[in-house]
């Protein structure tokens, strides 16, 4: 009950969520397309830069999940009107936000789990490198998450929501350092590039796999970055799934 | 606990317009339902029943008022409300992706309720709504009908003290309608306490106990439909077809409304020859029936419940 917080009953809607991901199991598939033409692409290209695109691609793909909240969240309020249903229960609006998050997390994590075991036989990772790459993924998908759910409140429309699914996915996930190194970025660019979530992260990995060179400096902007933006996003979530239970 | 599970003081909603005009959607709306009453909020489209069942399931903020469930304040205790209601949204939709069976023992685990019980109000409530058959299909197979009761069903079985039902037979089929009325008489009968809204007028008259008369924003009319068809003015309706440019003839026999080209005037049995004279006169046809909830409504509204 901290802070008033109210969590009975988020694993059962995170079950839900789960299960209804599962019988459209073809969209799991089809999320993995994006990454897996890049790394075709790049393992025809530019077979060096593999392991960095795999990196790349499991950020990316845990951004992409973010992305998933915003379509499921605005379609069961937009158009099935669930969201009416729950909030008039005892289920909290918090347990609703995380419930979702959660259950798109758990539903489209079998692709990655794919993208893992290439890396690994590619690139074996150490285990400090597995900590911080599980640590920046959650980061990764605490802020996309966010991102998407609050978007998803602030139209009436699925129609509206759609552009702004995709320019958020290429605004974060594809114009960035997220797929190729950060020594490509011109140098007045790279603080910038590190404060996004994404490349953020993609870097932060990258750096502790061996796969490119960043300054201490660097590496502690984007981690306390990254740190930063995801709790305080995730705060931010809770905050406005409360506020928005409620229309006004 | 409050003897009454819900009161409504001095309800008023306006949603300000960004860039139109301010529309105010309830303008002092007090009601009050006692416990295991069925109540009725019947009204045309756009009447203002949907924002008070809102408010009233913590879902919307009023501009003022205040409104109790079992004694606890929807705005200020939200939290102490939803446990005790539970609300079939309009146009509401089950999850597209899940079995209507998945639909209802989820939404009752995520309420709380642990799993054995879960499972047996699922299936008491599948069964009852006629959904049995289709209690395995995805409801994205099931026709709109087998959608909608599943949302009935899902909030049916909850049983909570307190159910809103915004429409809840909308595109229904007959049967169907009926074995929702079957079940929420059900639901009384255990203590629970059913505030609906409708357009349909038979469902007001054959389900609610009492009904609120909605327009505009404001109630005109509380009581039963019985009550209602007693306040204006007579038991009986002559419908006079083409009757609507000789409605001064008429007007000495009681309130008249007009609906289309027919005048119906309502009256009591001792004036029915002279009416049915006047008419033959003139050479209208007219008919005779007990007056209904639609004459009702009509006089009382000042506009048939299907106007626009």
């Amino acid at each position: 009950m901290a802070f008033g917080l109210r969590w009975g009953g988020t694993g059962v809607f995170l079950a839900t969520e789960i299960r209804v991901q599962f019988h459209e199991w073809l969209a799991i598939v089809t999320g993995t397309l994006t990454p897996g033409a890049l790394l075709i692409f790049v393992a025809i290209l530019a077979p060096e830069l593999i392991a960095v695109t795999l990196i790349g691609s499991l950020v990316y793909s845990m951004f992409l999940i973010g992305q998933r909240v915003l379509n499921e969240a605005a379609y069961i309020r937009i158009d099935h009107k669930l969201n009416e249903l729950y909030h008039a229960s005892p289920l909290s609006p918090e347990a609703y936000f995380v419930g979702i998050a959660g259950g798109m997390l758990v539903a489209y994590l079998p692709p990655s789990l794919f993208v893992l075991a290439i890396l690994e036989i590619l690139h074996p990772l150490s285990f400090v490198a597995w900590l911080v790459l599980a640590a920046c993924l959650l980061a990764v998908w605490a802020v996309s998450s966010t991102i998407g759910y609050v978007v998803s409140t602030l139209f009436k429309d699925m129609k509206t929501i759609w552009p702004y699914s995709a320019l958020l996915t290429n605004l974060f996930g594809i114009v960035p350092p997220v797929f190729y190194p950060i020594r490509f970025v011109p140098t007045e660019w790279r603080s910038l590039v590190l404060l996004l979530p994404t490349s953020g992260a993609a870097v932060l990995v990258n750096s502790v796999a061996g796969l490119e060179t960043i300054s201490g400096n660097e590496a502690i902007l984007a981690a306390a970055a990254l740190a930063v933006e995801s709790v305080a996003m995730f705060v931010f979530g809770i905050y406005w799934a409360r506020r928005m239970a409620r229309e006004r | 606990m409050s003897p009454e599970a819900l009161r409504a003081l001095d309800v008023r909603k306006v949603y300000r317009g960004r860039g139109s005009p301010d529309v105010e959607a309830l303008r002092g709306v007090s009601l009050a339902l006692r416990r295991g009453e069925r109540v009725a909020l019947l009204g045309r489209n756009g009447a203002g029943k949907t924002t008070f069942l809102r408010i009233a399931s913590t879902l919307l903020i009023p501009t003022s008022g205040q409104i109790e469930v079992f004694g606890h304040d929807v705005v200020s205790t939200p939290e102490a409300v939803r446990p005790l209601i539970a609300v079939v949204p309009q146009e509401g939709k089950p999850f597209f992706h899940l079995t209507p069976r998945e639909q209802v023992y989820c939404y009752l685990r995520a309420r709380g309720l642990p799993r054995e019980e879960a499972k047996a109000r699922t299936e008491a409530s599948l069964e009852k709504m006629g959904l049995d058959e289709v209690a395995d299909r995805l409801s994205v197979t099931l026709s709109g009908g087998q959608k909608q009761r599943a949302m009935v069903a899902t909030v049916m079985a909850t049983e909570a003290p307190l159910l809103f039902l915004d429409e809840p037979t909308i595109g229904l089929d007959p049967f169907a309608r009926r074995a929702v009325w079957d079940v929420l008489r059900d639901l009384t009968r255990k203590g629970c306490t059913v505030l609906l809204t409708t357009h349909y007028l038979d469902e007001a008259e054959a389900l609610s106990e009492r009904l609120y008369i909605v327009e505009e924003g404001a109630i005109l009319f509380e009581g039963t439909a019985e009550g209602a068809k007693r306040q204006i003015g007579g038991t009986l309706r002559v419908s006079i077809e083409n009757g609507g440019n000789h409605r001064e003839q008429f007007a000495s026999f009681g309130q008249s409304v007009e609906e289309g080209n027919a005048l119906h005037v309502i009256t009591e049995p001792g004036r029915i020859h002279e009416i049915m004279d006047v008419a033959l006169r003139e050479h209208l046809s007219a008919t005779v029936g007990p007056v209904t909830l639609e004459e009702a409504f009509l006089t009382i509204v000042g506009r048939s419940i299907d106007a626009e």
